[in-house]
């Protein structure tokens, strides 16, 4: 550990190994530990099952809940957009051949107490129950709009320019009504709250685009979900650091962040050892005191022995209620995954539900979500802070990330990365870094 | 049998019937500087460097072994140094079909790691793997710190193949490879315990390493 580094990566959880990836890929020397003993953090799949009973304060399972090694539960659900940032992170650097995916089964959203499917091209628009027959017509024409709207040919625009417009107004263009524009803003373009209507439609437009591209690319949705579940993507980066020469370090408590002249980093302690660095990059877990909370998140991991009603028996899914449709400022999210994904014992279903925090009896909060998931066999509650930067990190090279927000996906994510990434090397990450041979991997 | 080149399609023994290629995940494990990267060497590109450096590298090689009616294709992983602060992570050996754990002979501490490797793959590897030992740096008998018997004795308990090898003179290297080849499981049926029905995204799909012949 007595050596110096380019930096210092605190915590492997999925933020911090992309981080550490693209620094070794870009040539830097880099360490990387984690007090734990695993990899993963905060986006870690707890594995065996028993680990999780006990995790929670609960007595162990029993033997209906199958062989424990044959779970392995997330403590933070989020799909991939198929078309996402995460997944050009993961085919451009090659971390892609070590996972395997599988498309999740279907998008639905919630209106009036029951869920249908989020429609998203033309055909399903005009069979969907979400809408009154002449306001299918114009949520197709809607549709249309968006597909063939490109940035850079304004004819495509049709008189409408998205740049000054805003979003509300191109609803009003197409005459769209209240619940046609919350399936849209929050189940298509994926917000969280309303903030959106008053902001410029591009940004819309594009996130609109962002999800049928995803859904044209892999079929039923436009999502998708790693076998073994979301602990593998921390540790498929962590690898492609090693193989650049990142050193792992795992199980080693950090006691001091060493500050030099002007608040600046030289190094972390673990015991005697100091390892010198010019930076450090790390999650909020490692630096309380240079974090603030910004908000909360109540997760609740649901253990079912059963599909979700009304969703065709899919083996897994998304399900959004938009935050208006149950008196909310923000969404609640559900998630399904299964045994098809190795993340459960056979026959078994492991819903996720989650929000932001708005009161004070945060679990009355995603009652809704709950309430869709029929007999649960097994909830374990948990509220956790999520936590922001104090600064940008310029003045004590310290970058550290945000905490995962309550969004079912990972564009969030991979915008923070970039984000750090930037702040802390001055320059975008450049793909073409990677060598394309990454040894004789390529036949 | 025969042990063909990593690149380009699997050699075909002369006028042979078409056989059936089996993929599988092998994954090499044990302490630092025991030899793992110089036996992948050994076997993928048939070289011995003295001064072998401790491995970064690629992420994995691969090599072909033909046998009778199948030709099984290896997708060998090695550990990318992970392992070096007992830091490897579980998605290494994660739906591995094969491996391979590396001792020193001349080190007694090596084959006690060794004895480790294989208990964490009892535990948390697909049930179905197949495990051989190897003891490595034959050549240095005049050095040898772990008896034959010792290993041999400990590998037949464990149900494990055994061999002592040696990358610098290549004894023994393509032999636990073809014994590996020739242990696994080469119906459908009978994958390596791993997912099912996955998909790799990349654009040009390699074939994923199943199990299961295609
Ligand atoms: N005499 C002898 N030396 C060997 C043999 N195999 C490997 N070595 C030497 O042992 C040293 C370490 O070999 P590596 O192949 O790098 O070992 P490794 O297990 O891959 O090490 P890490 O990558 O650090 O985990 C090198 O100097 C090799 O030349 C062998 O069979 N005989
Ligand atoms: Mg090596």
């Amino acid at each position: 550990m007595d050596e110096e580094y380019d930096a210092i990566v605190l915590g492997t959880g999925l933020k911090e190994c992309i981080l550490s990836g693209m620094l070794s890929v870009s040539g830097k020397k880099v360490l990387h530990i984690d007090r734990n003993k695993y990899y993963g953090g905060e986006s870690a799949s707890i594995t065996p099952l028993e680990e999780l009973f006990s995790k929670f304060n609960a007595p162990a399972p029993d033997e209906t809940y199958g062989r424990g090694r044959d779970w392995n539960v997330d403590l933070i659900p989020k799909f991939l957009m198929a078309n996402g940032l995460l997944v050009k992170l993961l085919i451009h650097t090659g971390v892609t051949r070590y996972l395997e995916f599988k498309s999740v089964e279907g998008s639905y959203v919630y209106k009036g107490g029951k869920i249908s499917k989020v429609p998203v091209d033309q055909k399903e628009a005009l069979a969907s129950d979400l809408m009154g027959m002449f306001e299918k017509r114009r949520f197709r024409n809607f549709l249309i709009y968006v597909q063939d709207f490109q940035p850079e040919d304004t004819k495509t625009w049709k008189d409408f320019d998205p740049s000054t417009n805003n979003m509300q107004g191109l609803y009003d263009k197409f005459g769209l009504d209240k619940n046609t524009q919350d399936f849209t803003g929050h189940a298509l373009a994926l917000y969280l709250d309303d903030n959106y209507l008053q902001q410029p439609a591009i940004q819309t437009i594009q996130r609109i685009k962002l999800y049928s591209d995803s859904l044209a690319r892999y079929g039923k949705s436009p999502y998708l979900y790693p076998m073994y579940g979301l602990g593998e993507l921390p540790q498929g980066f962590a690898r492609l650091s090693a193989i650049y020469g990142g050193t792992y370090m795992l199980d080693k408590p950090i006691d001091e962040i060493v500050l030099g002249e002007g608040g600046k980093v030289v190094g972390v302690r673990s015991g005697n050892e100091i390892a010198k660095c010019k930076q450090v990059y790390c999650d909020p877990s490692y630096v309380p005191d240079r974090v603030r909370k910004k908000a909360q998140v109540i997760r609740c991991i649901c253990l079912l022995d059963h599909p979700i009603a009304n969703t065709k028996d899919a083996l897994s899914t998304q399900i959004i209620i938009p935050q208006k449709q149950v008196g909310r400022h923000s969404d609640i999210y559900v998630s399904v995954v299964s045994y098809t994904h190795q993340v459960a014992a056979k026959g078994w279903f492991i819903a996720m539900v989650s929000t932001t925090v708005e009161t004070s009896d945060p679990e009355s909060e995603i009652k809704p979500g709950l309430d869709l998931l029929g007999p649960i066999r097994q909830k374990f509650v948990s509220v956790t802070d999520y936590f922001e930067p104090i600064d940008d990190g310029s003045q004590s090279q310290i970058f550290i990330s945000e905490s995962y927000d309550a969004t079912t996906h990972f564009e969030t994510t991979c915008l923070d990365v970039l984000k750090i990434y930037k702040r802390g090397t001055d320059e975008d990450f450049d793909f073409s870094k990677v060598k394309v041979e990454l040894g004789e991997e390529d036949q | 049998m025969s042990v063909s080149s990593s690149r380009g399609a699997a050699a075909r023994p002369n006028g042979a019937p078409q056989t059936k290629v089996c993929q599988f995940k092998l994954v090499l494990l044990g302490e630092s500087a025991v030899g793992k990267s110089s036996l992948v060497l050994r076997f993928v590109k048939g070289q011995f460097h003295e001064y072998q450096e401790s491995t970064i590298g690629a992420a994995f090689l691969t090599q072909t072994v033909c046998l009778d009616d199948t030709t099984v294709k290896f997708e060998i992983w090695d550990t990318a140094g992970q392992e070096r602060y007992h830091s490897l992570a579980p998605m290494y050996y994660r739906g591995a079909q094969a491996a391979i754990v590396v001792y020193d002979i001349t080190n007694q501490d090596t084959f006690g790691r060794a004895k480790n490797w294989v208990k964490e793959l009892q535990r948390q590897a697909s049930p179905s793997i197949v495990i051989a030992l190897a003891g490595n740096k034959s050549d240095l008998a005049a050095k040898r710190m772990v008896e034959t018997e010792e290993a041999q004795a400990y590998a037949d308990e464990n149900h494990l193949l055994f061999m002592e090898t040696s990358a610098k003179t290549a004894v023994n290297v393509n032999d636990i490879f073809l014994a590996i080849a020739n242990k696994l499981p080469k119906s459908e049926s009978v994958g390596g315990g791993a997912a099912g029905g996955g998909r790799r995204l990349a654009d040009g799909e390699p074939p994923r390493a199943g199990g299961c012949c295609k």
